[in-house]
């Protein structure tokens, strides 16, 4: 195990008692524990209180613009498949700026990690309803409630084979803590989400609300997370209780395998060499 | 030029304009003949009119021209749309079993499937293989290289389908060779050295190999798709990863997060396309990741003319994005310019670490033009200016300098940690709100330009450089301006040519020098306001007297300009 000290970055700047607090503290635990050095990882966030993740970390970081971490992630990864990749986004940068990213990736299988802060709230725009608010949360926005229903969207990871699905709670770091490692160590399209409750927009999904329905599917009596009917259910269950855990698993070929180009060792180690005459060959 | 013969090949889409006029351009390029052909399709799969023209000269072509010596009609609206640019002794092959209707001049040759070729699963192989043979005979060029060509073409289909297709084309061949006629090619002389016949986006698409492309994303969209085609059919065998995106939204992020990593990458798009992109190009302006951007303009506004041509969304590629930061937009004007172009742009992009277009259009992007060997450089220079090996000190990636480059490294080569932002940020790559800061780093960015602006000139010049009427223009017009030009000069009537290739950061001294004494100033550009006049008057004030301008959708032609200038030359 490395020290925890070897992460540590700037002083966060999110709200006291703010679910990212619990989620950072877990993540680093699982890095140290794994002993995947600062130097080898790259962080890409998007924009909101997520996106600030990094910053607030040690590591090498591509903050870059609202919804679009998946597919930047995912180009870093194919040109060095060595380093350790980790996309961090919201939920509504994930589920709703960024959603036809999230079926892409999804068949895609890159193999890195993607963590999604659930808090069910626009929290750094000041409070609208976000893809996985309540029906009928009331907002500056949508004073009447929102008139949607949320997102499953592990229900829709699990309907595309997603390689690995998986949900932790911000106010059960031990658990996460393992979740961050399976996720971290899985060889393939990881999609971590966590129940990050938001203590200043969001007075219903409070830490009490969580504590009082979060349940982990391991300790359900004979729980497989590979059988996908099961896992889609869970995918699914909202309200009274909530699955946290590992959800489902499935073994898939990684994009870097359907690369022919990448068995030849990471992009940026290659040195191409192409001589001017042979690329104009085909046109005499 | 002793020799200047145009050939128009028109037809319904599906059946097979393009099959007759690669092999016969590459056949008579082949024989020493100097081709140019260019493209003109709709936006369908089968159907609609389609056609290209292929010129064939004695001396090499830089341009398309207008008029028709032979017209090849696979049906009836070829006939009815283009017979009036039959030249008097103009001669028509066509499709008997199609066309019925013809004009009264000119000489004819009927294609009929019972004297090419009887076998009837095989009537559209007569008709194309038949064409391409009895252009050939009428030519009097040999048809040795087309058997080749066909054998290659067809081989996969089996020896029945390449004995077909020879048997067409020498029966073909024989029925041109009796028609005779004035437009012998016979007395050519062969090329001292193997040319090529190379597309404006094949072109293109080398030069980005050349410069060490590794990486290569996009979402499919005419004109610009050629480019990904062109380097996709080439991955394999140079070691590119080529990812097609689920929108050009991930095309520019994947190809963005690959260069951050290190690697050589390119995106690119059309108009609407490069639209979706505009978001994520100041994402690289803001973190100074290097990335060239082709955008291959097709005329807008929207959907607009899908597979037509347009130099219109020059001021869009200039002032995209929300804020100031730096970028460069590259404009060329033939294939050798597209390959070159595309070499500098990935070592401009990684030098100034900063977006860099590649400013294309249908017309470039379809335009064959021959080219020899020596019009590309024997060696491309890849400057990949990244810090390796350990840093000094505490390792800052916006470290604040002089010419405002800061050392780029790569994250996962080595104990330093790349910080990149879309926030405003610290030299060490943290978001921040302090305004000082945010002064310094914008500062920083934008001081790349005075460098950058320094390097690019770009300008190409044709006729006598003190002619009192300068024709201005810039990216694919090249061709087209300096042919009319030496017409111009040919008539008695000093004009000068001066073309822009480098648009942006604009050199302004380079131009006002090429202007020196021209007392009459005409912009010739495919856009309906006059872009790139505008941006003319901006960078030097000075203002053209007078525009000339195509916004149909149709290529700029010598005998365009030439009538576009009645009146002002």
């Amino acid at each position: 195990m490395l020290p925890l000290d070897l992460y540590q970055g700037l002083p966060a700047a999110w709200c006291p008692g703010c679910g990212n607090f619990g989620m950072l503290k877990a993540f680093k635990q699982a890095l140290a524990e794994l002993e995947i050095k600062p130097e080898g990882l790259l962080m890409v966030s998007g924009i909101g209180q997520s996106g600030k993740f990094p910053h607030y970390l040690r590591c090498n970081t591509f903050n870059g613009i609202h919804g679009r971490t998946l597919p930047l992630a995912t180009g870093a990864r194919l040109a060095n498949h060595e380093m350790a990749v980790v996309a961090e986004a919201g939920d509504g940068d994930c589920y709703g700026e960024g959603g036809n990213h999230l079926l892409a990736t999804l068949r895609r299988n890159p193999n890195l990690t993607l963590v999604v802060h659930n808090n069910q709230v626009y929290a750094l725009t000041k409070g609208q309803a976000s893809p996985t608010t309540d029906q009928g949360f009331k907002t500056l926005l949508q004073p009447d409630g929102v008139a949607y229903p949320p997102l499953h969207a592990l229900a829709l990871a699990v309907s595309q084979d997603c390689s690995w699905v998986g949900r932790g709670f911000a106010g059960m770091e031990e658990h996460l803590t393992g979740l961050y490692k399976e996720a971290l160590s899985h060889r393939g399209f990881a999609l971590l989400e966590v129940l990050q409750p938001c203590v200043t927009f969001n007075r219903i999904n409070t830490y009490q609300w969580f504590q009082a329905r979060v349940y982990q599917v391991e300790e359900e009596a004979g729980y497989d997370p590979e059988n996908e009917i099961w896992a889609f259910q869970k995918g699914r269950e909202w309200g009274e209780r909530i699955p946290i855990g590992l959800i489902f698993k499935r073994p898939r070929p990684l994009l870097e395998e359907i690369h022919p180009v990448l068995g030849a060792g990471p992009l940026v180690r290659q040195q191409p060499q192409r001589p001017v005459k042979e690329l104009l060959a085909d046109f005499f | 030029m002793a020799i200047d013969f145009n050939i128009l090949i028109g037809g319904a889409a599906g059946q097979g304009v393009h099959a007759i006029t690669t092999p016969l351009a590459k056949t008579l390029v082949r024989q020493g003949c100097q081709v140019l052909f260019v493209q003109s399709y709709e936006s369908r799969i089968r159907g609609g009119h389609l056609f290209n023209r292929i010129r064939v000269a004695d001396a090499p072509l830089i341009s398309s021209r207008e008029g028709v010596d032979l017209l090849v009609a696979l049906n009836q609206e070829t006939v009815h749309l283009h017979q009036g640019e039959l030249a008097p002794d103009g001669v028509i092959i066509y499709d008997a079993s199609q066309v019925r209707d013809l004009p009264t001049r000119g000489l004819k040759l009927p294609l009929e499937t019972a004297t090419l070729l009887p076998e009837k699963q095989a009537a559209e192989i007569a008709v194309n293989a038949g064409a391409s043979g009895a252009i050939l005979g009428l030519l009097q060029v040999s048809l040795v290289p087309m058997m080749g060509l066909l054998l290659e073409a067809f081989a996969d289909k089996g020896t029945e389908v390449v004995g077909w297709n020879h048997r067409a084309a020498a029966a073909g061949y024989k029925l041109g060779a009796a028609l005779g006629n004035g437009h012998s090619l016979a007395g050519i002389t062969p090329a001292p050295a193997p040319r090529l016949l190379i597309s404006g986006h094949e072109a293109l698409a080398l030069g980005a190999l050349a410069a060490g492309l590794q990486f290569i994303s996009g979402y499919p969209m005419t004109p610009w798709s050629s480019v990904l085609n062109a380097v996709g059919q080439r991955a394999a065998r140079w070691g590119v990863v080529v990812e097609q995106a689920e929108d050009e939204i991930a095309a520019i992020n994947l190809a963005l997060g690959a260069s951050f990593a290190g690697v050589r990458a390119m995106t690119g798009s059309s108009g609407g396309g490069f639209s979706l992109m505009v978001e994520t190009l100041g994402l690289a302006g803001c973190s100074e990741t290097p990335l060239v951007i082709v955008e291959a303009q097709r005329p807008g506004p929207s959907t607009g003319l899908p597979t037509r041509t347009e130099q219109g969304d020059l001021s869009f590629v200039l002032y995209a994005g929300q804020g100031d930061f730096p970028r460069a937009v590259l404009a060329p004007g033939t294939p050798a310019q597209g390959f070159a172009l595309a070499a500098r742009a990935f070592n401009l992009a990684e030098r100034y670490q900063l977006p860099v277009f590649l400013l294309t259009d249908q017309y470039l992007a379809d335009v064959n033009f021959t080219h020899e060997a020596g019009d590309f450089p024997e060696k491309v220079e890849i400057q990949r200016a990244l810090k390796l090996g350990p840093a000094a000190a505490v390792y800052e990636r916006y470290a604040i300098t002089a010419d405002g480059v800061s050392p780029r490294r790569l994250p996962g080569f080595g104990p330093e940690l790349v910080v990149a932002d879309s926030d405003e940020h610290t030299p060490d790559g943290h978001l921040t709100e302090d305004l000082l800061v945010r002064v310094q780093m914008h500062d920083k960015r934008l001081r790349k330009l005075k460098k950058l602006g320094r390097e690019l000139t770009g300008i190409s010049t044709s006729g006598p450089a003190a002619a009192p009427l300068a024709l201005v223009c810039w990216g694919s017009s090249l061709g087209p301006v300096t042919e009319a030009v030496a017409r111009l000069n040919e008539a008695g009537a000093p004009a000068r040519m001066v073309h822009l290739s480098e648009l942006w950061p604009f050199p302004a001294m380079a131009v006002a020098k090429a202007l020196k004494g021209a007392n009459k100033l005409v912009m010739v550009e495919m856009n309906a306001t006059g872009q790139a006049d505008r941006l003319l008057r901006q960078e030097t004030g000075i203002a053209a007297d007078h525009l000339v301008l195509r916004y149909d959708g149709a290529p700029f032609t010598p005998e365009y300009i030439l009538r576009g200038l009645e009146g002002h030359a």
